[in-house]
């Protein structure tokens, strides 16, 4: 577990990611020191999947660069990005566990990938990771026969199984009701206190922002509007931050006074 | 002077399709006005009703005006309401034709370079690599085989038979006009052996197997499973395509076999019962004809046709980009692709072989 709080654990530089002519994300700059929680947000649309992709490499950048642990992670299939990958884990937005293998095996892959640990062991490995997300009674089930709460819980002990010093979760409460995606927020704030490890959350739950949030990126038309603490975000009185925040339904106004640019409304006695 | 147009009670779908459709195409000089004072409610066909009938007197001094429309009503209206019209480009933009052709030529090189790739990868992985994989879970490649080969058993051998015969009995109908029945027995099995076994078997299997495999990726694809194995370091095509690749290699020639000789019973029913030879003299017709060249390319061209199928299967699982509509859509491609490439390969085989 790692102790030093001081040190950048991931840092984007000026990253921009295209499509022809159209700019998903546009010179994004931010860094991510150890043991925080940092989340990005920001409107549906905004670019935050993509700029979780391409962090973890999924997604080439048209320019700029993404650096975990200090180190350059330009091509996931490239040899020495696998030493990197091995101290993250992710939890996808719907969890993504492999369909043909059980609860028990999802968890147990990338041990059984990545280290030479004998099988008795791993057995030993996984049930404290599914007994640590409450999934102890589910380790035969199919993530077919799993809620989705309980598939984020099983993709959740997937991504802690070789004890990565960082975590992604890419909206990790979307599909949930208020009380499992809460208890969801209570899990990744306890995981951090208990495992020290810095976890990068995508959302836009302003519930979940609220609760385990240490600072925020407020991501708009691919920009970062917003680097910083949640109080000093939501004292900002105007622009988008301002919107989001406070939910202003700016679209029922605007609908209001275009209804009005079609019709005259009289009252006739 | 403005018309003045009495509106129903319930401003539906259901009336704006008997009634109101004649409203709503009329043409007045004027911006009507629609009274309302009779109606009680209105659904969403209801309100864009009004906003297609106002829309058409844009521009005009006057606007459309609602009269003696209900609180309710007009409640119901403004939260609708209308967002600005955008003009849709439905038409992609003209390209140059020598440009379009160019950006074909360069889309359809990459294609080949990425295909080409990653068949590499999967030959690497399910070859030299299979002996680093460590399985998640034992007997995996035992159960592709089983999957993909014992499954795949009755379907091969049933149409395998039924082609035989079919095969047989139309040459057999033209042989017996010159009293040249025996001559089945070489046409039939060099036929079989030589090109039917195998190619029959390909394409049965690329329609069965290939379809699955590409769904089977494609669905993972869109899970982002793909994605959760590469950022856990796992290569999808080691995990995945590897023993694929390995147990299609072992099981495609035994079922070429299976379907070359049940494919030659056919051929020796007919024979029997149709051409009445006998069973002893067609069999033995049938032995001399077998070559070891043509055994030889039975088994090649089986192999072959098996890395065919799973890498295009692959290929195209690995393409989709969306949801249930790709993973459909390039299932289908799959398919296509792996029967043309299938044949074409079987052509260039027959100079070859």
């Amino acid at each position: 577990m790692n102790n030093n709080i001081s040190h950048n654990v991931l840092e984007v530089n000026n990253l921009t990611v295209s499509y022809g002519n159209r700019k998903i994300l546009d010179n994004v700059t931010f860094n991510v020191k150890s043991q925080e929680i940092r989340v990005i947000l920001g409107p549906s649309g905004c670019g935050k999947t993509t700029l979780l992709k391409t962090i973890l490499g999924l997604l080439k950048p048209t320019s700029g660069n993404v650096k975990l642990f200090g180190k350059e992670i330009s091509d996931i299939e490239a040899v020495d990005s696998f030493n990197i990958l091995k101290q993250i884990g992710v939890l996808f937005q719907n969890g993504a566990l492999l369909g043909s293998l059980t609860v028990y095996e999802n968890v147990a892959l990338p041990l059984v990938m990545h280290t030479k640990l004998p099988e008795r062991l791993i057995k030993e490995i996984v049930n404290l990771k599914l007994s640590s997300v409450g999934l102890s009674h589910a380790a035969n089930l199919l993530p077919e026969e799993l809620s989705g709460g309980m598939r984020k819980r099983a993709a959740l002990a997937r991504a802690l199984a070789l004890d990565p010093p960082l975590l992604f979760c890419d909206e990790p409460s979307a599909g949930l009701d208020p009380v499992t995606a809460a208890g969801l927020d209570e899990l990744l704030l306890s995981l951090r206190q208990k495992l020290s490890i810095t976890i990068v959350v995508v959302t836009h739950e302003l519930a979940s922002i609220k609760k385990i949030a240490d600072k925020i990126i407020f991501l708009y038309s691919g920009k970062v509007l917003f680097d910083g603490i949640l109080s000093d975000a939501e004292n900002i009185s105007n622009g988008p931050v301002f919107d989001f925040f406070h939910r202003m339904v700016n679209s029922l106004e605007n609908n209001f006074s275009t209804y009005h640019s079609f019709f005259n409304v009289e009252q006739l006695a | 002077m403005r018309t003045i147009i009495k509106m129903p009670k319930e401003i539906k779908r259901e009336w704006i399709q008997t009634k109101g459709k004649d409203i709503l195409f009329s043409k007045y000089s004027e911006p009507p006005i629609l009274d309302l004072s009779e109606t009680t409610s209105i659904d969403s066909s209801g309100i864009a009703f009004l906003f297609f009938i106002a829309k058409q007197y844009t521009g005009k001094k006057e606007k459309v005006t609602l009269r003696n429309a209900t609180p309710q009503i007009i409640s119901a209206i403004s939260a609708f309401g209308d967002l600005k019209e955008e003009k849709l480009d439905i038409n992609a933009p003209k390209e140059h034709f020598f440009l379009h052709i160019g950006n074909y030529s360069i889309l359809c090189f990459n294609t080949l370079i990425n295909a080409l790739s990653m068949f590499a990868e999967i030959f690497y992985w399910a070859s030299a690599g299979l002996l680093k994989k460590r399985d998640i879970k034992k007997g995996a490649i035992e159960q592709q085989m089983f999957l993909m080969g014992y499954k795949a058993f009755t379907v091969v051998s049933v149409l395998s038979f039924l082609v035989g015969i079919v095969l047989a009995l139309q040459a057999a109908m033209q042989l017996e006009l010159f009293g040249a029945g025996i001559y089945l027995a070489p046409m039939i099995t060099i036929s079989m052996i030589k090109e039917l076994g195998p190619l029959l078997t390909a394409i049965i299997l690329a329609g069965r197997n290939g379809s699955a495999i590409t769904a089977e990726i494609a669905t993972m694809k869109v899970g982002e499973e793909i994605d959760a194995l590469r950022t856990m370091g796992i290569n999808p095509v080691q995990f995945i395509i590897a023993p694929k690749f390995f147990s299609f290699s072992v099981v495609m020639p035994l079922l070429s076999v299976a379907a070359t000789v049940f494919g030659l019973l056919g051929g020796y029913l007919v024979a029997i019962f149709y051409l009445n030879i006998s069973a002893n003299l067609f069999l033995n017709e049938m032995i001399k004809n077998v070559a070891l060249k043509d055994v030889f390319a039975n088994f090649i061209k089986s192999e072959v046709f098996s890395w065919l199928i799973v890498w295009i299967g692959s290929y195209h699982g690995f393409r989709v980009k969306g949801g249930a509509d790709a993973v459909g859509r390039e299932t289908t491609a799959s398919v296509v692709t792996g029967i043309f490439v299938i044949i074409l390969a079987d052509a260039v085989f027959s100079f070859i072989l």
